[in-house]
C-alpha cells in the first residue's frame, strides 16, 4: 500500500567515506507521477543518493522514504514500490536474457503480465532468441535494453533509473521515451539521473542540480528554461557599424558588418526598439536551452 | 519461502558445473585409493610399510598409525587425505564468499532492488554451501562403495558404513565450519579475491598447526585453536567414538561465523 504523499522523500540526507562527504544535507521532494531528473557531473553524489533509497547503502545522517516508507527502517515496502535500473548491470554471463528476467521477477514478488513483457521486449527489439542466449553473448546496447526490461516488467509505481540511455542507439533512446511518457501517462512517477541535458529538458517535469553533494539548483523544466539566454540573429540589409554599448541584459556574441550574434538573457521586448534604427533584413530567434542555465551550475555551482 | 527458494536454486544452478566437477574427481580419487589398498594389500605390503617407518615416527604418530597401514586405514585416507581436505575447503570457501563476488560485479543491486531482504542472500548461501558439503560427501561416500564393491579383494576388511558415515559427518561439519569462517572474513572485505585468500592462508595455518602439534608438543599448546583438532579420523579408524565434544566446537565456531556474517553483512554498504 502506498501511503505517503510524495513518491520520494529526502531530508537532511549526509553519506560521509572517512573525510569525503558524498551527499551533503540533501533536502529533494519527488511529486507521484513527475519525471524528475537527478542531475550532477559524475562523483556529484547522485548514484550515492539513489543508492541510499535503495538501502545498499547506509546513509551517515538524515533519513529517505519512498511512498512514506522509511528506505532503512521499512525497507522492504519501500523496495516493493520500485524498479531499479542500475548504473552499471552486474549480471551473470552465463544466465540466459529470459532466464534473468525470470530470476528478477520470483525474488520480486509480484507476477509480471506476459502481455506487458512481451511488449517491452518488442519496443525494444529483443527477440525471443536474444533472450534465449547467454547473457555473455549480449553487447552493451543489448544489456542495456534487458536492464530497462526488468526495471519497467513488474509496473512499478516509482521507476528509479540511472543513466538509462547510456549505450542505447538513438532509436532505442527514442523507444526509451516513449516508454517513459507511457507510465507518466499511467501515473508512474520517474526518478531518473542523467547528465544528457537534451535529454533531461525532453522528458522531465522537474529536475534538480546536485554538485559536491548538494542541491545547487531546482526547479520545473519551464522555469529553468525561462532563466536561459537566447541568442538573437541579426541579419541586415547594408553594412552597419557596431554599437558601443547594448542595452541592459544584451551582449554581442558575435559581430559582422552585415550580421550580428546577440545573447539576450531576460525578455526580448526592448528588442524591436532597439533595432528600429538599423536596416534589418532578417531576423533569427533560437530556443532557449536549458543546457545553457544548467552548464553554468557544472562548473561554478552558482546560484 | 519462494523467494529464498528461487535463490537457492539460481546459486547452485550456478556453481552446478564447478560442484559436479568437484564430486566426480572426489569419487574417483576414493576409487584410485581403493585400487591402490586392493595392490597393496595383494602383494601383503601393509606389514612391509610399517617395518619400513623408523621407530621414534611410530612412537610420535602413536598406535593409530598401526590402524591406518591397513586395507581399511587406506580406503578411510580418503577422508582426510590432504588433497581431499585442500579440494573441501576450497568448495566451501568459494561457495561462502558468493555473496562478496555478488556485491563486486554488481549482481547483488538487481537482488536488493527488491523487496528481498539481505539475511536471505546469506541464507541461501548457507544452505548452497550445505548442499554442496553433503552433495560431496555422497559423491565421496559413493566413490568408496563403487570401489568396495567393484574392486576390493574378497578377503579385504571394509570400513564399515557407519564408520564411513562418522568421518563424513565429521569432515562435514569441518567444512561448515570453514564456510562459516570464509563468510564472516567475506563480509568484512571489499574484494572476493582478499577474502578468499585470507581464508585460504588462515585455513592452511589451521591445518599445519594441527599437524605439527600432533607431532611436537609446543605446538600443541595452540593447536586447540585449529578447527582441524576437533577432525579425529585417525581415532576413528581406530574405532573411537566421535567425540561430541568435537562436534559442539565445530559447530559452535560455525554458528558464531555465521552470526558474525550475518552482523556485518547487514550493517555494511553494499558497493562496488
Amino acid at each position: 500500500m502506498l501511503t505517503g504523499s510524495a513518491a520520494v522523500s529526502i531530508s537532511g540526507l549526509t553519506k560521509r567515506y572517512g573525510t569525503l562527504i558524498a551527499v551533503d544535507h540533501l533536502d529533494l521532494e519527488v511529486k507521484r507521477g513527475e519525471v524528475f531528473g537527478f542531475l550532477g557531473l559524475n562523483g556529484a553524489g547522485k548514484t550515492t543518493t539513489i543508492r541510499i533509497l535503495l538501502d545498499l547503502l547506509r546513509p551517515t545522517s538524515g533519513h529517505a522514504s519512498i511512498f512514506g516508507h522509511n528506505c532503512q527502517s521499512d525497507s522492504l515496502r519501500a523496495r516493493g514500490a520500485v524498479g531499479y535500473l542500475p548504473g552499471e548491470m552486474g549480471i551473470y554471463s552465463d544466465l540466459t536474457g529470459h532466464e534473468l528476467l525470470v530470476f528478477l521477477e520470483r525474488i520480486g514478488g509480484k507476477s509480471v503480465s506476459r502481455e506487458h513483457r512481451n511488449n517491452l521486449t518488442r519496443r525494444f527489439e529483443l527477440t525471443e532468441r536474444d533472450l534465449s542466449r547467454k547473457l555473455r553473448e549480449y553487447s552493451t546496447g543489448m544489456k542495456r535494453k534487458l536492464g530497462l526490461i526488468q526495471a519497467f516488467q513488474a509496473d512499478p509505481p516509482l521507476l528509479i533509473l540511472d543513466e538509462p540511455t547510456e549505450g542505447l542507439d538513438p532509436l532505442m533512446q527514442e523507444s526509451f521515451y516513449e516508454l517513459l511518457a507511457d507510465a507518466r501517462n499511467r501515473g508512474r512517477t520517474v526518478f531518473m539521473s542523467s547528465h544528457v541535458l537534451p535529454e533531461v529538458e525532453r522528458v522531465c517535469d522537474r529536475i534538480a542540480m546536485v554538485r559536491k553533494g548538494k542541491v545547487v539548483f531546482l526547479s520545473t523544466v519551464e522555469d529553468a528554461r525561462k532563466l536561459a539566454s537566447r541568442r538573437v540573429r541579426v541579419v541586415f540589409g547594408q553594412d552597419v557599424a557596431v554599437p558601443i554599448s547594448l542595452p541592459r541584459g544584451y551582449e554581442m556574441v558575435e559581430a559582422e558588418p552585415r550580421r550580428w550574434i546577440v545573447r539576450v538573457t531576460g525578455p526580448l521586448g526592448s528588442l524591436p526598439s532597439f533595432l528600429a534604427a538599423f536596416p534589418v533584413a532578417d531576423l533569427a530567434v533560437e530556443e532557449a536551452r536549458l543546457e545553457d542555465v544548467l552548464v553554468k551550475y557544472y562548473r561554478d555551482g552558482a546560484e | 519461502m519462494t523467494v529464498l527458494f528461487t535463490l537457492v536454486v539460481q546459486l547452485l544452478r550456478r556453481v552446478r558445473k564447478f560442484l559436479l566437477a568437484a564430486g566426480g574427481l572426489l569419487a574417483g580419487f576414493q576409487i584410485v585409493l581403493i585400487l591402490q589398498a586392493n595392490s597393496i594389500q595383494a602383494s601383503n605390503s601393509f606389514a612391509k610399510m610399517g617395518d619400513l617407518v623408523p621407530a621414534f615416527a611410530r612412537d610420535i604418530l602413536g598406535p593409530s598409525f598401526v590402524a591406518f597401514l591397513t586395507f581399511k586405514g587406506i580406503v578411510c585416507l580418503g577422508y582426510f587425505h590432504p588433497v581431499v581436505m585442500g579440494a573441501l575447503v576450497s568448495v566451501s570457501v568459494t561457495i561462502a564468499t558468493i555473496p562478496i563476488m555478488e556485491i563486486e560485479s554488481g549482481f547483488i543491486d538487481l537482488v536488493l532492488a527488491r523487496p528481498v531482504a539481505r539475511h536471505w542472500v546469506l541464507t541461501r548461501s548457507i544452505l548452497a554451501a550445505t548442499i554442496a558439503i553433503v552433495y560431496l560427501l555422497v559423491m565421496m561416500a559413493l566413490g568408496t562403495w563403487i570401489g568396495l564393491s567393484s574392486f576390493a579383494a574378497k578377503d579385504a576388511a571394509w570400513p564399515s558404513a557407519a564408520l564411513v558415515g562418522l568421518l563424513a559427518m565429521n569432515l562435514g561439519l569441518l567444512m561448515l565450519c570453514w564456510a562459516a569462517i570464509a563468510m564472516a572474513i567475506g563480509c568484512a572485505c571489499r574484494r572476493r579475491g582478499s577474502a578468499g585468500a585470507i581464508a585460504g592462508l588462515l585455513a592452511l595455518t589451521a591445518y599445519l598447526t594441527d599437524y605439527v602439534g600432533r607431532a611436537w608438543k609446543p605446538a600443541d599448546s595452540i593447536a586447540w585453536l585449529s578447527p582441524f583438532r576437533y577432525y579425529t579420523p585417525f581415532e576413528l579408524v581406530m574405532g573411537s567414538a566421535l567425540p561430541a565434544k568435537s562436534l559442539y566446537v565445530l559447530g559452535g565456531i560455525a554458528f558464531a561465523a555465521f552470526a558474525l556474517a550475518y552482523a556485518l553483512y547487514s550493517r555494511r554498504d553494499i558497493s562496488h
